[in-house]
């Protein structure tokens, strides 16, 4: 289900975790002009591919004559996650029609994604609710990356405001509710584990895929694990 | 290859695979039977991906984001609001920026 209510529930309930993504908006589009990128591929960039850290990647890969499979093979690493998050909403994503299962899956990201979880959690399945999400997100990213390349190299020091921990402290809100469940702790667990102690171990961004691979079989390994929604 | 072209030649490519991966993941499991086992296993999945991006960045971090997320958590485990342990957690965070111990 896609309902223009649950957009409209989405647009708000995300507006206030966009603005904390502003800083990284504008810290990318100022390295991508050092970079060596114009205003048009910058701009392009954010709207299409729309993806913050494998954008960052790109940029450590942006010299000439550009690495084209290097490009690929990073940010399939780094955004790799994606599929996790796709097939943890399959049920709903695979129960739209086809144009609004593209929409959503272009839009999908990790802070709509956690969004959703967290509406899940209290009975909805209206996945209007992460692309309205996605689309503040959007808005956000390519507004503040475009200011970003305006004013050009002036990146800010995230960390004396506290912004650089903005999106973990998010996803800990998100992940409060089933810690609060006894059955849950034991994967959570087993997913944390897997995750630090893989970090050192596998390519850039992977460790989350193993963890949450690891969670999940825990998940059904473990007898007494409810179902949560 | 023009090298006026290779930027967004590259653009593209980075376009195409991102969303490859945000399309993947529900095109292989409308492959899989939606059995209980498979339900548990999304449901543990979606919570298990998010506790494993939180722990990928305490393990990169130091003591400051843990006392920052931990503050966090704590208030978000006793009065159930997000945006009070968000800020809690900035705000630990940003002071320890501030008067590094």
């Amino acid at each position: 289900m896609l309902t223009f209510e649950g957009f409209k529930a989405g647009m708000r309930r995300m507006a206030w975790v966009a603005l904390f993504g502003v800083p990284f908006g504008i810290a990318f589009g100022a390295a991508a002009v050092e970079a060596g990128l114009s205003m048009a591929e910058i701009v392009a960039m954010s709207a299409i591919v729309y993806a913050g850290a494998a954008q960052f990647a790109m940029l450590q890969l942006w010299q000439q004559p550009l690495p084209l499979l290097s490009i690929a093979f990073v940010v399939l690493a780094v955004n790799a996650r994606h599929f996790i998050f796709g097939a943890a909403l399959a049920p709903l994503l695979n129960a739209l029609p086809m144009r609004q299962r593209l929409l959503s899956a272009f839009v999908l990201s990790d802070a709509n994604f956690a969004d959703m979880q967290s509406a899940r959690q209290s009975g909805s399945k209206d996945l209007g609710i992460l692309v309205g999400g996605g689309f503040v997100m959007w808005l956000s990213w390519n507004a503040t990356t475009a200011l970003g390349a305006f004013i050009g190299g002036s990146e800010k020091d995230m960390s004396r405001f506290g912004i650089d921990v903005a999106m973990a402290a998010f996803f800990v809100t998100v992940v409060a509710a089933p810690a609060r469940r006894a059955s849950n702790l034991l994967p959570m667990g087993v997913a944390a584990l897997v995750s630090v102690v893989t970090l050192s171990l596998l390519p850039h961004g992977w460790n989350v895929i193993a963890g949450a691979l690891a969670g999940g079989i825990a998940g059904v390994a473990i007898p007494g694990v409810t179902r949560e929604r | 290859m023009s090298a006026d072209l290779a930027p967004w030649i590259a653009i593209a490519v980075a376009a195409g695979v991102t969303f490859g991966t945000r399309t993947l993941g529900p095109v292989i499991m409308a492959r899989v039977p939606e059995t209980k086992r498979v339900q548990r296993f999304l449901d543990s999945l979606s919570t298990s991906v998010i506790v494993a991006i939180v722990a990928g960045f305490l393990a990169r971090g130091t003591l400051r984001e843990a006392a920052a997320l931990a503050a966090g958590a704590l208030v978000m485990m006793l009065f159930q609001k997000p945006m009070l342990s968000m800020s809690t957690a900035m705000v630990v965070a940003a002071v320890w920026s501030s008067y590094p111990p």
